[in-house]
């Protein structure tokens, strides 16, 4: 929270400082209609922000200013100077305001906000009425605060200010040196840099990548070479550093945008009385930290718009037969130069006749061009500007300012915005951000010969297997593979590119499944994988651009340039973009079912020890490839950490390793999960030989012919039975502790990692084990206290007296063994007594 | 325009001038990698040190040309609009001055030479015809409108 509101006054300080200009403009010429809009997405902004942040003065006080500037762009109203006076004293309170948020202070430091209501009543702001009423009322208000002051236009204001709340500026003053302002200015230590300079040092850095790979490939011929590769091996790992760095220097991940969002449409569907699920995606996608700053605004005006109008009353869905919660999803990808952000709901929809109808009535279009335009071209008119299709001004999604400022806030960055939309159904809108250079992961393939590559950020599995395991079926021109049960369209990439006109299916076609940003999967069916790894991407010739199948072109290791395929627009082309997240097919169940007909399918792969060996497909979930580094080996058994998760690990050879990365098979079995390093993988393959038993060996479960060799099949069970962490006991026993510095510190860690859970403190359980000192449960025994059913009782000496049923606090086996009664007295009859 | 230097190279048999100052360097073209789909004209791409060049094959960009030419295996490398390209010709021969302005003759050069020239210039080693590389860049007319029309 105190990141978006530090966001929050530094947007406001840096909208201020670039619309001083404006402002002055503006007081020179109040007829001057550039600067009037300026000035109006200002206060519009700060009303829309302060509305997230529960500040009402300053939502009342922008709400009233946005009001009276309204009238004005509406020409309901003419900006007089009286206008401009009192527009700007609001705007001069706003700074005040912001000031008092930053010092951490509550806004009443500021007077009581009846200061407020006098700059409002001096905006005059009456829609009702119109304009001849508004003069008397506004001069009133000004003439009672502006005696005595001169012309020049902001003297009012600051006298405004200081006629309401006298305390307001020394306060603040004397603020800056006490200590709660204090963190306001002892940030981290920072510098302001040109982003062009940045832009610079990273392509260098870029450069310096692509004549690093160019070198390494000519070492690579050149055979080894000990003197040069020590210090071209350094030279890389500083590279790679620089890149990191360098890249971060501009780079965030899209959910510091993200994360603010969940709380912004829950205080939004609050306010608008609706239920909204909000659902995030691709958060892990980077963006130029610019980039981030200018989408801000345009993602929060259209997910304003999405739950004011998109979205229906809970009431209004029920009746449309659709869920009361409605679904408000943002997805980001990745796409060589390019973000796309697709923000789809499943409201309304756009109703085209009332776009229609207002586009005509406001003299965007003629009745004839209306007749004529298709309804995408229609839809996407809501973003011209002036226009708003709500009946109802809210307090939420305004007057149709956000989206004619969200498209030019995306062009002025050269992104682009489109609609898309079904009535009724659902709302779709798809930004399009460009990212001049930039560093991705990406995948390469190849297909007759030829190697593309594609983002990593799309692909969502790999998937390698018979046509007839895939089920592959044509309807008519489209062919569709079923994947986890579901029924998805799958492209040819030779057929896609013309490069390959027979459109032959290959009896074993390796697909990559691809996730759209609007959440839809394809296959794109390729002839071999390459590899994966970093992709410097450079923009395209305009030529090559337009034929609209690649994003941008990127050089291989060995120096090849390859083109980077534009995934989206692919997919477009071939229309499989669907408007909303609901074309699923699920095929009949019969075809879901992995029958006995179905044959087993393994993962090849050879490991340390240089033996062939495979493990059933449907064990492996993923192939990971961690550093070493991530690598533990202190315990009996190495663990390694992989996506901030501990896990066991298996297969490796007891000499150090040499490679920089080991590559790892994630294998599950519903519950827990373990690694198995491997020296390669090969490929998955069906297991369609004979299977032999082999009794000798504990861990392989049969050996099998695969291409001709013998491979060693692993035995699951007994994998999981040796190696596999069990999981979590769902509901552990659980245990009071006594009170005090020792039990927090020393005893509850042991119990703990006993498998007991700690009830916390001011926690009554009488089903809990606990464990009391001797003394304290003399005295509770004595005062007939409640006890827990089952004591453990400790004493402080090492020697017990006879006959006593203590525990000495540091005989650990004891303690240990009365937990495990406990437990099993627990177990065993739930309403067992005292077991100390 | 007199004194300018200008690099001499064939296209399609004739004899024709860049300027000199736009040409940044004379590669050996090494492997091509086609862009399946792009129009004809552009070749490919190729790797210039860690840069990525589209090669335009000038024959083709001039519009349909008759005739089987002989490829240079060096190419002039020129910058535009922030992207650099890799012009394919028949020869690059030598690197001239000019004598005089460029003009036009008279009969024109031709629809499809007129759209990719600045005019006829004398230089030091005959006439050649001076080429607008913005025009030749952006591809043959009728090509590119019916690449529009696919998009």
């Amino acid at each position: 929270m105190d990141d978006l509101l530090a966001d929050f006054i530094a947007e406001t300080r840096e909208m201020l400082e670039a619309s001083g200009g404006e402002l002055v403009a503006w007081e020179a010429d109040p007829t001057d209609r550039a600067r009037l809009d300026a000035i109006f997405r200002f206060v519009h902004t700060v009303k829309g922000n302060c509305g997230f942040f529960d500040f009402p003065r300053l939502a009342n006080l922008s709400h009233a200013a946005e009001d009276a500037l309204a009238d004005c762009r509406a020409g309901r109203r003419d900006p007089d100077s009286r206008l401009v006076t009192a527009v700007l004293a609001v705007i001069d309170r706003i700074v005040l305001m912001i000031d008092t948020i930053e010092a951490g202070e509550p806004l009443d430091t500021l007077g009581p906000e009846s200061a407020d209501d006098v700059l409002i009543d001096a905006l005059d702001v009456s829609r009702e009425t119109g304009l001849d009423t508004g003069g008397e009322t506004g001069s009133v208000g000004l003439e009672e605060t502006c005696e005595g002051s001169d012309p020049p236009l902001h003297a009012p204001a600051a006298d405004l200010l200081n006629a309401g709340d006298e305390p307001a500026a020394p306060a603040r003053r004397s603020d800056s040196h006490s200590a709660g302002a204090a963190p306001a200015t002892s940030g981290q230590r920072t510098i302001r840099l040109p982003v062009e300079l940045l832009d610079r040092v990273m392509s260098g850095v870029s450069d310096m990548v692509l004549a690093r790979n160019d070198l390494a490939h000519r070492l690579r011929q050149a055979g080894n070479q000990p003197t040069i590769d020590g210090p071209f091996e350094r030279l890389t790992t500083i590279l790679s550093d620089v890149r990191d760095a360098i890249t971060r220097m501009r780079m965030q991940r899209i959910e510091t945008l993200f994360s603010a969002l969940p709380r912004l449409v829950r205080d939004l569907s609050a306010e608008l009385g609706k239920q909204v699920m909000i659902d995030l995606d691709g958060g892990d996608v980077e963006l130029d930290r610019e980039m981030i700053e200018t989408i801000r605004d345009p993602l929060t005006h259209l997910i304003r718009n999405a739950i004011d109008h998109g979205i229906e009353a809970p009431s209004a869905r029920l009746a449309r037969g659709k869920r009361e919660i409605g679904l408000l999803s943002i997805a980001a990808r990745q796409s060589g130069n390019t973000i796309s952000i697709v923000i789809s709901d499943d409201g309304r929809g756009l109703d085209e006749e009332r776009i229609a109808a207002k586009a005509v009535a406001t003299g965007l279009i003629t009745e004839a061009e209306r007749a004529a335009m298709p309804r995408d071209k229609l839809l996407n008119l809501i973003f011209e500007p002036g226009f708003s299709t709500a009946e109802t001004v809210s307090n939420v999604s305004g007057r149709g300012v956000g989206l004619d400022v969200v498209r030019q806030n995306l062009e002025k960055v050269g992104g682009s915005i489109a609609v898309r939309s079904h009535p009724g159904e659902a709302t779709l809108f798809r930004l399009q951000i460009p990212l001049t250079l930039s560093i991705i992961a990406g995948l390469t393939v190849e297909v007759a010969g030829h190697r593309f590559a594609i983002p990593q950020s799309y692909v969502e599995e790999i998937v390698q297997a018979s046509a007839a395991a895939l089920d592959f079926t044509r309807m008519g021109e489209t062919a569709l593979i079923t994947f986890r049960g579901n029924r998805v369209p799958c492209l040819m990439l030779g057929a896609v590119l013309g490069l390959d006109e027979a459109d032959l299916v290959p009896a074993e076609p390796t697909l990559v499944m691809l996730r759209l940003a609007s959440g839809d999967l394809f296959a794109l069916a390729v002839e071999g994988i390459h590899n994966h790894g970093d992709l410097v991407v450079k923009p395209l010739a305009p030529a090559v651009m337009r034929s609209g199948l690649y994003a941008g072109s990127t050089l291989l290791d060995d120096g090849q340039p390859v083109l980077l395929l534009d995934v989206a627009n692919i997919a477009a082309r071939h229309q499989l973009l669907a408007e909303a997240r609901t074309r699923v097919f699920v095929p009949h169940a019969e075809s879901h079912a992995t029958g006995d007909g179905a044959t087993a399918r393994a993962m090849l792969f050879t490991d340390y020890a240089g033996r062939r060996a495979a493990v059933r497909l449907e064990l492996v979930q993923r192939i990971e490839t961690a550093p070493v580094a991530a690598i533990g080996r202190t315990a009996a058994r190495a663990r390694v950490v992989i996506d901030g998760v501990i896990l066991p690990l298996i297969g490796l050879p007891d000499a150090p390793l040499t490679s920089p990365r080991v590559r790892l098979l994630r294998l599950s079995d519903g519950a827990c999960e373990l690694l198995y390093a491997v020296r390669e993988v090969e490929d998955a393959v069906e297991l369609t030989e004979a299977l032999t038993p082999v009794p000798e060996d504990p861990l392989a479960e049969a050996m099998t012919l695969i291409g001709g060799a013998p491979v060693t099949l692993i035995d699951a069970h007994a994998l999981f039975a040796l190696h596999g962490e069990p999981p979590q006991a769902a509901e552990r026993p659980r245990c009071i502790l006594p009170e005090g510095e020792w039990a927090r510190a020393i005893l509850a860690p042991l119990i703990t990692a006993a498998g007991y859970d700690i009830v916390p403190a001011g926690e009554h359980d009488p089903k809990a084990v606990g464990i009391l000192f001797e003394d304290v449960y003399e005295v509770a025994e004595a005062l007939g206290r409640p006890l827990p059913e089952r004591v453990i009782r400790l004493r402080d000496q090492p020697d017990a007296p006879a006959g006593c049923t203590t525990i000495y606090r540091y005989d650990r086996d004891a303690l240990m063994a009365a937990l495990a009664e406990a437990s099993r007295a627990a177990t065993r009859n739930p309403a067992a007594g005292e077991a100390a | 325009m007199t004194g300018d230097l200008l690099v001499i190279v064939q296209i399609a048999g004739r004899r024709c001038a860049l300027r000199a100052l736009d040409v940044k360097s004379v590669i050996e073209v090494a492997a091509v990698t086609p862009i399946p789909r792009a129009p004809a004209w552009i070749a490919g791409i190729t790797a210039l040190r860690s840069q990525a060049l589209t090669v335009i094959d000038c024959r083709r960009a001039i519009g349909p040309m008759e005739g089987d030419w002989p490829a240079d295996h060096r190419a002039a490398v020129v910058a535009e609009g922030g992207h650099s390209y890799a012009l394919l010709v028949d020869g690059i021969e030598d690197i001239t001055t000019s004598v005089g302005e460029a003009g036009q003759v008279p009969g024109g050069f031709g629809p499809h030479w007129s759209r990719i020239a600045l005019g006829m210039i004398e230089t030091m080693a005959g006439p050649a015809l001076l080429v607008d590389l913005p025009a030749l860049l952006a591809g043959p007319e009728a090509q590119r409108a019916e690449i529009e029309a696919a998009v």
